[in-house]
């Protein structure tokens, strides 16, 4: 079986759906042509657009809007007072909002340096089709659906000190199985990081759907050439995804830095904020009604996830799309 | 070392087991703790306390029944179904109407509307948390099953948007045109010619937002404040106060939560991949 044949997965349907969109199409700039509305069809597109437009408005747009406005402000609902840049101010004397900060970062490493890369592999590795490789690719991507208070669930489970699974399994290997991973300074970030750095199964995915679209005479003409199985992978399919990679990275940064749900529920943030995240701590000044300043830490939230967008696009040059 | 590598027709035997080693180790780290859970749900309180033994001794089911006596799990469950549902087909049918004419019609401020919808679904959006909220109170919506399908509905928008939008732009006009040139009025045209066509990239939508609508915390937690009101992923959080009460039943109603998702991406694996991957390369 030849390296060529064998980096070929079957191709899937509606492949055509996903291929068009997720295929190598879009390293070229894209403006759709269209044409314009024709006469009769105007009324009837704009009450076309008009549904979507009232839910992005009401629920992206307006929200938007406040935020912007409200970061400005001491604001709790009620009492409004334009206060300049106090919330600001506020955020970069506080001690916790750089613990937050720090740990939204370390988990948003631990996905490039750990997730990423892992899925990269693993998605290469199932693209050779070991057999069974499509048992493999399920089981891998299941735990993609469960959701994060599931996770949370789980995890609190398995960390749990006496009873978990993890102490256990290194009691019975003769190891001290007592520790409370979850709720200890010196463990508990790590903690954290490894309920998520094993959810591969989209990076995985993604990489087999591109690897599945390189065209077969490239491996053939290397192959020709005398190029090893090794050769082949580094320096045509490694290169090749390029793209994929960045946009997994990407996709995985502007989770990690909103990341909540399982912090939330999980740790609530301890053992000492040594696990709590951005999204977590602007949860709490909502809680605690201060609403403004909540609004001053979302939106450095979304200025990173701006940053990071327009950043992992250049460094990966992702193509240009509609975004 | 380099005859090794060297393209054979067969795989030596130690790439095997390098290979199966591997994806083995993989696959253990991605889901036995999930698997231990699940198995769980089958064991006693005293069991699972005292973190003796994977495999349920005594086996039991009473989780299975406690979960719907004293949980009432099955409250949560079609609560979520009543947001997951309706708030996918919300999304959709304003997805599908927007995504239409965003794709086929050239006018003053498309790419706007385009960059800013595609923009919605890339974003952290829980830096929009407290405005949410305050929009949801002021509209009347807070903490009501309606508002709940409605905001699902709009949180579900972008992504069903991108999707569709970018299948359109793929498939070619000519059948649209030739409707429209026999006289088809533009709604006509759309649910007679276009929907039918993209009944595919419609059903793989569907089936990512309805799975997403079934798995979200943040928002739930953010807009809902009833027990009565609740969806399953809330009833999750809180099953972590009750392990000291019934574990057994806690554990079970976990396993119930998350096999729903599970099962949907086992019978519908093609749609929930290509979903995903599409929503992803926007």
């Amino acid at each position: 079986m030849s390296a060529a044949t064998t980096l070929r997965p079957p191709s899937r349907s509606p492949g055509r759906t996903a291929h068009a969109m997720a295929g190598r199409t879009k390293r070229t700039p894209r403006r759709v042509r269209g044409t314009t509305i024709p006469r009769g069809a105007r009324k009837a597109v704009a009450l076309s657009l008009l549904p979507g437009l009232v839910l992005f408005g009401t629920f992206f747009l307006v929200p938007f809007l406040v935020l912007v406005a409200t970061a400005f402000a001491r604001w709790g609902g009620l009492d409004f007072a334009w206060a300049g840049l106090d919330n600001y101010r506020r955020m970069l004397e506080d001690p916790v909002f750089f613990k937050a900060l720090g740990n939204t970062l370390f988990y948003a490493a631990a996905s490039v340096l750990i997730q990423v890369p892992l899925g990269v592999a693993v998605g290469m590795v199932l693209a050779l089709r070991p057999r069974g490789w499509k048992a493999l690719r399920t089981i891998i991507f299941v735990p993609f659906v469960i959701s994060g208070a599931a996770y949370a669930v789980i995890f609190s489970m398995f960390y749990n000190p006496r009873s978990g699974l993890l102490n256990n399994v290194l009691g019975a290997l003769g190891m001290p199985g007592d520790r409370d991973w979850l709720f200890d300074t010196a463990t508990a970030r790590w903690a954290v990081t490894g309920t998520f750095v094993f959810i591969i199964g989209f990076v995985v995915v993604l990489v087999m759907a591109e690897i599945a679209s390189i065209p077969n005479e490239l491996y053939e003409a290397a192959s020709v050439d005398g190029a090893s199985t090794r050769q082949q992978l580094t320096r045509i399919t490694l290169p090749l995804l390029r793209n994929v990679i960045g946009t997994a990275i990407l996709i995985r940064l502007l989770v990690d830095i909103g990341m909540f749900d399982l912090v939330f529920i999980l740790t609530a943030g301890g053992p000492d904020d040594a696990t709590a995240t951005l999204a977590l701590y602007a949860y709490r000044a909502y809680l605690g009604g201060e609403w403004g300043y909540a609004n001053a830490v979302g939106s450095v939230i979304i200025l990173i996830g701006l940053v990071l967008i327009v950043t992992v696009r250049r460094v990966f040059r992702i193509g240009e799309r509609t975004l | 070392m380099n005859t090794a590598t060297e393209v054979k027709t067969t795989r030596p035997a130690w790439a095997h087991l390098l290979i199966y080693g591997f994806l083995g180790a993989v696959a253990l780290l991605a889901l036995a703790p999930t698997a231990w859970v699940m198995l769980s749900s089958f064991k006693t309180g005293t069991q699972i306390f005292s973190g003796e033994g994977v495999w349920p001794a005594p086996f039991t089911v009473q989780g299975f029944i406690d979960v719907f006596t004293q949980i009432r799990l099955h409250e949560y469950l079609l609560n979520t179904l009543l947001y997951a549902g309706p708030g996918s087909l919300g999304a959709l049918t304003a997805a599908f109407l927007a995504a239409y004419p965003l794709a086929r019609y050239t006018f003053l401020g498309r790419n706007a509307l385009v960059a800013l919808f595609s923009l919605a679904l890339a974003l952290p959006l829980v830096g929009l948390a407290t405005p949410v909220f305050f929009v949801v109170r002021e509209l009347g919506m807070f903490d009501s099953r309606l508002g709940m399908v409605i905001f699902y509905s709009a949180l579900q928008f972008p992504f069903t948007f991108v999707v569709l939008r970018a299948f359109l732009v793929s498939t070619p006009p000519e059948l649209e045109e030739a409707a429209m040139i026999d006289g088809a009025g533009y709604f006509t045209t759309l649910f007679r010619v276009v929907l039918p066509l993209a009944r595919p990239a419609l059903a793989t939508v569907a089936v990512v937002a309805f799975v997403n609508i079934w798995n979200e915390f943040f928002f739930a937690n953010l807009l809902l404040i009833s027990q009565e009101n609740q969806n399953v992923q809330l009833a999750l959080a809180g099953f972590k106060s009750q392990f000291g009460f019934n574990v057994t039943a806690a554990v079970t109603g976990a396993t119930i939560v998350m096999l729903v998702p599970i099962v949907i991406f086992l019978i519908l694996q093609r749609q929930v991949i290509s979903g995903l991957t599409a929503g992803a390369v926007k």
